[in-house]
């Protein structure tokens, strides 16, 4: 206040510029402009998706919609309904598979005296690294030995692809909590059940929530692993389905449109309704202690 | 930072405990810890390492599909090796995939994040709201629907080819890897923006402040303050960029399948069509040991340059 009041000696005649910031600087426009012009690059290509799953005689081509719901009645049969579920089981299972596994580990590394901790975290740090494209043919190779090749083993494959990170970020979340909580429920004679289930579970849960939901898009969006790892057409997820869709002689633009939109749906909804934990969670640094 | 050094002291000290049974003064390893540690370490030992070992075993034999040597298949030393070193497109894939992890997926990610990040700090709040939740919902969208939306916005009559004033012109065929690498940029560049985002929020306010004072302008106070005080999430940005692009492979299979003619043929889909299209899984195997190797060899470069970065000051933690 003591440099506004220096700037401006003459008390009598109020400024007409607001004291904090001028509204429109040179720094500003070029933001917003710069923004909108992003934006727009984000938005254009998704505009189709919208347009095309609401239009009767849908095309390549961006255009305004014959307005139609028909696509999505297509995109609802059962044969598509039951990729959706597949989709579904896919990746509830791999999530349980991989966060329960992931806690555990998380917790022990945490919190108890492990031999050559520190080399088995970089271990782990480098395996979530790993592409993942390097398992496709030696996991096809043993699956398709002890007859493998089906939903519920690549479920388990598509958790412990997400398993080195999820350990990461649980980890990071057990890390954040004071030790005192757990000695004093120690002190008063808390098992061990007890003061997981009551202290640590609860304290951690954005972490935990952030690993699921990784584990849960990670499961999701894989396209090549089910592609190769299970055999039965009855059993292939969404992303494989849609691949189907694509390669068709006839395609039906507006129902894979539609289907696109409904695939997507979950993933969109759970990241926007979990962000801010999401966000929490997302501390890469200071993994290795 | 991880100590391997063993001082004298230590060892004495760990003489005595061989004598006089267990420390009390030392947390002790508890057999409960390997309860814990049980699930995930066969998980990952079972399904991540015996894989990436067996597959570095493969990648020398001639192993096939199907067909005799399916089964029945034998080691056959650096004959893959050789296969692989007069393999032509093998090595223009090698420049196809520095081109999409490192061109697209690094350098480019990066720097739209950055640029989304710091625009977003003077933006009006409804651009603000609309520009941050496209990214992020691009970031959050299935591969397989992002290959849908580009295959679209990029193919004859699509909205890209429309704007610029070629209808007619199929962008995705003409600059195949242009396209796709466009793609990965448009995914990933949601997350970079949410990293840099974070960043920025812990750069001090005081320290723009007194620039400010001093009258920097600001442009110098980008320059001069905010990205290096940015730096390691720069490096790190970029890693985790490079490593995700290695497995938006996807989105190059769906829209292109590495072609037209081998132009957007990167080393994972290289690496899968020779596999399960040509049907040589012994050879699939090497090309994914030298996808490793390469990422491995990306990964030492850009933790060496954090490092050479930083060597001024004293490192306070080992972060990715």
């Amino acid at each position: 206040m003591s440099i506004t009041a220096l700037q401006y000696p003459m008390p009598q005649l109020p400024s007409t510029e607001p004291i904090r910031a001028k509204r429109w600087s040179p720094t500003k426009v070029i933001s917003n402009a710069t923004l909108l012009v992003i934006g727009a690059f984000f938005l254009l290509p998704m505009l189709w998706l919208f347009a095309a799953s609401v239009d009767s005689s849908a095309s390549w081509q961006l255009k305004i919609p014959d307005f139609t719901t028909r696509n999505y009645f297509l995109a609802l049969q059962p044969d598509y309904t039951r990729a959706l579920v597949n989709s579904l089981i896919l990746s509830l299972i791999a999530t349980i598979v991989a966060t329960v596994a992931a806690f555990m580990a998380a917790y022990s590394f945490s919190r108890q005296h492990i031999p050559w901790k520190g080399p088995i975290l970089l271990a782990i740090l480098f395996l979530s690294g790993v592409p993942i494209s390097i398992l496709i043919v030696p996991i096809y190779k043993m699956f398709s030995y002890v007859g493998w090749l089906s939903i519920f083993p690549t479920a388990v494959l598509l958790g412990v692809t997400a398993l080195p990170f999820e350990i990461y970020l649980i980890k990071n979340a057990v890390d954040a909590i004071p030790l005192d909580l757990e000695e004093a429920a120690h002190i008063e004679k808390a098992s061990t059940w007890k003061i997981l289930s009551r202290i640590v579970i609860p304290l951690t849960l954005p972490g935990i929530a952030s690993a699921a939901i990784f584990g849960f898009v990670n499961a999701w969006g894989n396209f090549l692993i089910p592609l190769v790892l299970i055999s039965r057409a009855a059993e292939q997820p969404g992303p494989v389905r849609m691949y189907g869709f694509m390669n068709s002689v006839a395609i039906n633009y507006g129902a894979v449109a539609a289907f696109s939109i409904l695939y997507s749906l979950p993933v969109v909804i759970l990241y926007l309704l979990m962000s801010r934990s999401f966000r929490a969670g997302f501390v890469l640094g200071g993994a290795v202690r | 930072m991880v100590e391997l050094v063993s001082n004298p002291d230590a060892r004495t000290l760990d003489a005595l405990v061989a004598e006089n049974g267990a420390r009390l003064d030392k947390p002790r390893f508890k057999p409960s810890s390997l309860l814990l540690l049980f699930p995930a370490a066969a998980l990952l030992i079972g399904l991540f390492i015996y894989p990436v070992g067996y597959s570095v075993y493969l990648g020398f034999t001639n192993l096939q599909l199907i067909g005799p040597n399916a089964i029945h298949f034998r080691f056959t030393g650096l004959q893959n090796v050789y296969f692989l070193l007069s393999d032509q497109v093998f090595y223009r894939s090698i420049w196809l995939t520095l081109v999409f992890v490192v061109g697209s997926g690094a350098v480019g990610t990066t720097i739209l994040g950055l640029v989304i990040a710091l625009a977003l700090q003077s933006a009006l709040t409804s651009v603000r709201m609309v520009v941050s939740s496209l990214a992020i919902v691009a970031w959050t969208l299935p591969p397989a629907a992002i290959a849908i939306i580009w295959y679209a916005a990029t193919t004859q009559g699509g909205v890209f080819p429309v704007m610029f004033g070629y209808p007619h012109a199929d962008a995705l065929y003409d600059h195949a890897m242009l396209v796709v690498s466009l793609a990965n940029t448009w995914s990933l560049a949601g997350l970079a923006a949410i990293i840099f985002s974070a960043a920025l929020r812990n750069v001090p306010q005081e320290m723009l402040e007194a620039a400010k004072l001093e009258d920097a302008n600001a442009y110098q106070r980008l320059t001069r303050l905010t990205l290096p005080i940015l730096k390691p999430t720069i490096l790190t940005s970029a890693l985790l960029m490079t490593l995700l692009s290695f497995g938006n492979f996807t989105l190059i299979y769906l829209m292109t399948k590495g072609g037209p003619s081998g132009d957007s043929n990167i080393l994972p889909v290289y690496s899968y069509l020779q596999g399960f299209t040509f049907k040589k899984l012994g050879y699939a195997a090497l090309l994914g040991d030298v996808i490793v190797l390469m990422s491995g060899a990306l990964g030492i470069a850009y933790v060496w340059l954090a490092q050479a970065r930083r060597s001024g000051r004293s490192p306070k933690s080992f972060s990715v």
